[in-house]
């Protein structure tokens, strides 16, 4: 640039480096790439302790994976854009295929770092497009094939199988986790570099770069654009009549890429979504019968009743009363031990009247309740005829 | 003749110490300190529990209840002297009952019996009384659930015998026996399942000490409800506490590799970060019993049922992916890490990354550090950068 402001100079100071479309695909390309490692690799290393921090902040997994999915959704119909766009600058524009790369990148790359390890009397001239940013491109390109295909897989993992070996799901997850972490580590020391510490570079936001930049950067583009070589305007005719072909073919295969993008997203139901069901189910409360109790089993009440003591009578006696009214305990003297026992009475005097249920304090005891031998109303009703009965021994 | 004179002597010995101790019962019912360890109150125990037992070792001593039950009232003496309860006095537990006749029982059947008492255990196990109250037994009883297990229902008081080393506080291996028995009075249909599965039968069939009891995965006393979000997040977890060791797992061949390679894989990945994050939410990611089984886990090997079958696998899969091909299993690498031989395809491709990055990288670095290096011998010596 003249020192000389006075001086007035023809060719613009700024260069036109980047249309708006391709600044704003960046920017998109920015965010979707940024959400895109940084719900990504937390994935890869889920089990760290910063991953699951971010994780958690994200809202948890199940959010992380869908920003991650609408972060590649976005991806795609970049790509998809792209694609149109690149179709229409060859086939319509028929601009120069300036990304493409060739042995002179590989010569350039060489003469550069020769140039900086100070063998080299001179970097190399380079063109519209430097080695340095074809390879960032092309490893782009690189990676959104290889994640794509490779996301496709784990997207839709009933789908890749139909066709391919089971093992290409646990495969895909490893080079798409090896690829991201190569595409983060290349942003980081190639990109980063190149165009934020060397020299900030604000061509992709301002869309120009300076005269100097220009010289400095793209030598031999600006001696083109100076030469008017570069940036040939198509007659309007002939640009018509390119449009008029290349828009419904262009149309057709974005209405298939769409297709493509939907079917990638929603192809397959992988997995039901409630909780897998448990395989054998039992019910879970099936008590064990009979129910164990917590201490012996009652004795069983015999068959047939006999109203005599030597019949149902004295067993009854012995199985509830006998406990304190036995031969080894004989509470308030009184036991059922015998018949004899029985009749005979205890400190309270004869227990049983024969012939007077009554006037029977047996009866009378039993009919209040709350003994610890209780007899249940049946059992005391077989008791009061028995002694109604007379009480008969046999 | 002696043995007449014994017989004839022994209803009045009792009786006399029955009606001693009465008397004292009145006087040392209040003064009984309930205590586990109680080996200064043996004498008075001693005298009040003859007392007892005077009646309730009779057979078939039982009370009929409103409910049309009968309870049962026998104390089995030799029982009672072989568990650990056998230096408390009957009175410790049974405190309203100190006098003949017994106060009325208001019990209607014999589950409100249970309900009265249970409650007396937490005088001396208050820290097992405390954790059942965190328990699903508990839930499932304030909701109303009269079948819900309380403390009698696994340990009968009266014949409970001792179930931990007392030394190391670990559970005895004929304890490690009887739970599951004890679980099955009200699990009977999961006992049958378990009792068949892999651990199930070496713990019941051999009594091999190194199977899971009921009790080591749903826990004791604080027993949770394993349908759980929580409880299902964090079962990996319980699982791997074994089959992580590889003190255990030694001896039957099994790999110690299954947590991990779980954790790597999406499944448990996702599994993992939920117990980590969100333990109280649910997910569907499989845990180790939706593939392995729950009660009926069987050996991987098992012909019928393991999961080493392809078939059976796919018949695991097809649970949560219904439309899952033959080759699909495969995408699960059974607890395999990739290797020349097994998941190659994986292997290689993890090696291929591992030599592909730091090339990539490296020579990204390289160019970087050699740029760097000439702008700054550029600036220093003033030069334009050419």
């Amino acid at each position: 640039m003249s020192k000389k402001g006075s001086v007035p100079i023809k060719q613009p100071s700024q260069y036109e480096r980047f249309h708006w479309a391709q600044r704003v695909a960046h920017a998109l390309l920015l965010i979707s790439f940024t959400t895109l490692a940084l719900t990504g690799l937390p994935q890869k290393y889920a089990m760290t302790g910063w991953a699951e921090a971010m994780i958690k902040s994200f809202g948890g997994i199940e959010i992380t994976r869908l920003f991650h999915h609408v972060a590649a959704g976005v991806l795609m119909l970049l790509t998809i854009y792209h694609i149109l766009d690149i179709g229409y600058k060859i086939f319509v524009r028929r601009s120069q295929m300036s990304m493409l790369p060739g042995l002179q990148d590989v010569k350039d790359g060489i003469q550069a770092f020769v140039y900086n390890l100070g063998l080299g009397k001179r970097r190399p001239q380079m063109g519209r497009y430097t080695f340095e940013e074809k390879m960032e491109y092309w490893a782009l390109v690189w990676g959104i094939i290889i994640m794509g295909i490779t996301g496709f897989m784990m997207w839709n993992p009933l789908a890749a199988v139909r066709l391919l070996p089971g093992e290409i799901i646990p495969a895909a997850k490893a080079a798409h986790g090896g690829e991201a972490l190569l595409a983060v580590l290349a942003i980081i020391v190639w990109h980063m570099y190149g165009v934020h510490l060397r020299r900030f570079n604000k061509s992709m936001w301002t869309g120009k770069l300076s005269e100097e930049e220009m010289l400095h950067e793209h030598p031999l583009e600006l001696a083109n654009i100076k030469a008017g070589i570069v940036r040939r305007r198509v007659d309007p005719k002939t640009l018509r009549k390119r449009q008029t072909v290349y828009y419904p073919v262009a149309g057709v295969l974005a209405v298939a890429m769409l297709l493509g993008v939907y079917g990638f997203v929603n192809g397959e139901k992988t997995a039901i979504t409630t909780v897998p069901p448990i395989s054998s189910p039992v019910p879970i409360y099936v008590p064990q019968t009979p129910t164990p109790t917590s201490t012996l089993l009652p004795t069983p009440t015999t068959g047939a009743t006999v109203l005599t003591w030597d019949g149902s009578i004295g067993p009854l006696f012995q199985a509830k009363c006998g406990a304190c009214h036995g031969t080894t305990v004989t509470l308030a003297q009184l036991s059922f031990a015998t018949y004899a026992d029985a009749i005979k009475g205890g400190q309270d005097g004869k227990v049983i009247l024969p012939s007077d249920p009554a006037g029977s304090l047996l009866v009378q005891k039993q009919q209040a309740g709350g003994h610890p031998g209780q007899f249940s109303a049946e059992e005391l009703g077989l008791v009061s005829q028995w002694i109604a009965a007379g009480a008969p021994e046999k | 003749m002696l043995k007449s004179v014994n017989a004839i002597r022994a209803p009045r010995l009792a009786a006399i110490s029955l009606i001693l101790s009465l008397t004292l019962l009145g006087v040392a019912a209040g003064l009984v300190k309930p205590a586990a360890a109680a080996g200064d109150q043996v004498k008075p125990q001693e005298a009040d529990n003859v007392a007892c037992l005077a009646c309730h070792n009779q057979p078939g001593f039982s009370l009929p209840l409103p409910s049309g039950e009968s309870l049962p009232l026998t104390i089995d003496a030799g029982h009672f002297d072989d568990s650990v309860h056998k230096s408390l006095a009957c009175t410790d537990c049974h405190t309203n009952i100190s006098t003949f006749p017994h106060p009325d029982l208001k019990a209607q059947s014999l589950r409100e019996v249970s309900m009265q008492l249970y409650t007396i255990c937490k005088n001396c196990h208050l820290e097992q009384y405390d954790k059942t109250l965190d328990s699903v037994h508990q839930k499932a009883l304030a909701a109303g659930n009269t079948n819900a297990a309380i403390c009698t229902d696994c340990h009968n008081p009266h014949t409970q015998t001792q179930l931990t080393d007392p030394t190391t506080g670990k559970l005895l291996p004929e304890a490690r026996v009887q739970i599951p028995m004890k679980c099955a009075r009200c699990h009977s249909a999961i006992y049958d399942q378990y009792k068949a599965s892999v651990h199930g039968s070496a713990l019941i069939g051999d009594g091999n000490p190194d199977v899971p009891t009921c009790i080591d995965c749903h826990g004791v006393h604080n027993i949770q409800d394993p349908t759980t979000a929580t409880f299902r997040v964090y079962s990996p977890l319980l699982c791997s506490k074994c089959h992580t060791d590889p003190a255990i797992m030694d001896k039957y061949g099994i790999p110690t590799q299954v947590l991990n390679t779980y954790v790597a894989d999406f499944h448990g990945t996702t599994v993992t970060l939920f117990e980590k994050t969100s333990p109280d939410q649910v997910t569907n990611k499989p845990v180790c019993f939706d593939c392995h089984g729950v009660h009926n886990i069987k050996r991987v090997d098992d012909p019928q049922y393991g999961l080493a079958m392809k078939e059976n696998l796919l018949a695991a899969c097809r649970k949560c992916h219904p439309d899952a091909t033959a080759n699909f299993p495969d995408a699960w690498m059974s607890h395999y890490i990739p290797s020349p031989t097994r998941y190659p395809i994986v292997y290689y491709v993890n090696l291929f990354y591992k030599i592909f990055i730091p090339t990539v990288i490296g020579g990204m670095l390289i160019y970087v550090l050699s740029d760097i290096a000439r702008r700054l011998i550029e600036r220093r010596k003033g030069v334009k950068h050419a």
